[in-house]
């Protein structure tokens, strides 16, 4: 199989491009090599900051496998770890968890403090005796991996060889920059997930563009038609959609969720939905905004972790815990109605004569951006 | 806390394993290592010692520092900041 040839027609101009080929979404070796070269070489998301609010709460998450702690520190900083002991290899945190005071792993008890220190190797010299001279204790603290927090999202690069995200992503921080003010969750009912029967790119491609719009949310189309839509490419760093015709929910008083402070007129009507690569989904509205983890299970199962934030808190504005309710049960059931789409086109690719598809030139630009850049990645990879 | 008998500690020790009950481990040890001290018994003070200093690290207990403190002192263990 001649890999590289494969890539060059993913790679082409939108116009003549073919899309991945099927064992990019049903091979378990091409996984595990996308696993390397996509997920583990960028800035993946891998969690949220709300999920440990407090100092001292400690979240494990199997990443593609990779065991990695989310740690909120005495500062309430955020430190991401590997969750392995440095001793015998010990997963060291099963569960979500306060750390009072020390990370003990339950093999041994050799101890970790938040910032992932080495604090204590019990009989490490024979009984008692929680020393020797070959044991080190500050070169044998947890492996931090790389992190950023963004729009409350947490974003690892495994592999520690990607520039910082802010150089990577300066240009959609840039873009957005307008919406950097504080987020504030919406509560329970703004956090749900999916588990769909898909290679987790999928979701991706299904969320770039909005040719589909018309046909699998037609409860769109009375108010956000297709021609109220814009690409959004950037070769090499995201892409998605935006709308002009962004409609605020109001209730039956005619309340509406308070904007995002200092929002110019461009987003009165305005929104964008833009698929941060490899594997978050952002939408910013003048009034809340959401983010859309995609976690790859194996080759053909992700889960899709949905989180909807706002300007305001639910303690400020518990007069619109309602309001909030609505805009999430609204934004479940557009995110339900994707998932057949996902999980057919999954299904697809088991067709042998399937070529990866050829794109619209108009509509399937933001797409054809991201195939572009996984196949990118890929070839990276295969050269390093 | 204070127990007599080896037994009834080693009771106390086992019931407060079975709950994880980080207070108790470490008030249970640093018991079990004054006795040993008390017989001049220094290699099982500092197993002891060990066991309820790792036990008040794990909860963040003040006593971490003086077990750290009786620890280093026996030459058994570094010094460490709190």
């Amino acid at each position: 199989m001649n890999k590289h040839s494969d890539l060059a027609s993913v790679i082409a101009d939108v116009s003549t491009a073919n899309g991945l080929p099927n064992a990019h979404y049903i091979d378990p070796s091409v996984f595990e090599e996308e696993k390397h070269a996509v997920l583990f070489a960028n800035w993946a998301g891998v969690g949220f900051g709300k999920d440990i609010p407090e100092p001292g709460d400690a979240k494990p998450v199997d990443f593609l496998g990779m065991p990695i702690l989310l740690v909120r520190d005495h500062d309430g900083a955020i430190g991401v770890f590997q969750n392995t002991c440095r001793h015998r290899g010990m997963i060291l945190v099963d569960k979500p968890q306060k750390i009072r005071g020390a990370i003990r792993c339950p093999y041994h008890s050799w101890c970790y403090n938040l910032n992932g220190a080495l604090r204590t190797t019990p009989h490490v010299g024979g009984p008692g005796r929680s020393m020797h001279e070959d044991i080190n204790m500050d070169e044998l603290g947890l492996f931090r991996i790389k992190a950023h927090v963004w729009r409350d999202v947490i974003f690892v690069n495994v592999d520690g060889a990607a520039s910082p995200f802010e150089e990577v992503h300066a240009d959609l921080l840039e873009r957005w920059k307008e919406f950097d003010t504080p987020v504030h969750h919406g509560g329970a009912s703004s956090s749900f997930t999916l588990q769909v029967a898909s290679n987790w790119k999928l979701a991706v491609e299904n969320y770039c563009e909005s040719y589909h719009l018309p046909w699998v949310h037609p409860g769109l189309n009375s108010y956000s038609r297709l021609e109220d839509h814009y690409n959004i490419e950037e070769r090499g760093l995201y892409s998605g959609q935006g709308t002009l015709v962004y409609r605020q929910l109001k209730d039956q008083s005619g309340a509406v969720m308070p904007d995002f402070a200092g929002l110019s007129d461009k987003w009165d009507e305005g929104a964008e939905y833009v698929a941060l690569y490899p594997n978050v989904l952002f939408g910013i509205q003048r009034d809340h905004s959401f983010a859309i983890l995609l976690e790859p299970q194996g080759c053909e199962t992700t889960v899709e972790h949905i989180e909807i934030y706002y300007a305001k808190s639910e303690a400020d504005t518990p007069e619109l815990t309602a309001l909030r309710d609505t805009n999430a049960t609204q934004w479940k059931g557009v995110f339900e109605e994707d998932v057949f789409v996902v999980e057919g086109m999954q299904k697809g690719r088991h067709g042998v004569l399937f070529d990866g598809g050829r794109f619209s030139p108009v509509m399937d630009g933001p797409t054809h951006n991201f195939h572009h850049w996984v196949a990118t990645q890929i070839a990276a990879g295969r050269d390093a | 806390m204070t127990l007599q008998t080896s037994s009834a500690l080693d009771d106390a020790l086992l019931a407060a394993h079975a709950k994880s009950d980080l207070p108790d481990l470490v008030a249970l040890y640093t018991q079990a290592a004054d006795q040993a001290e008390g017989r001049s018994d220094t290699n099982a003070a500092c197993f002891y010692l060990t066991h309820a200093f790792v036990f008040a690290l794990e909860d963040g207990a003040a006593e971490a520092d003086r077990l750290n403190k009786r620890l280093a002192d026996y030459g058994c263990a570094k010094r460490l900041e709190f």
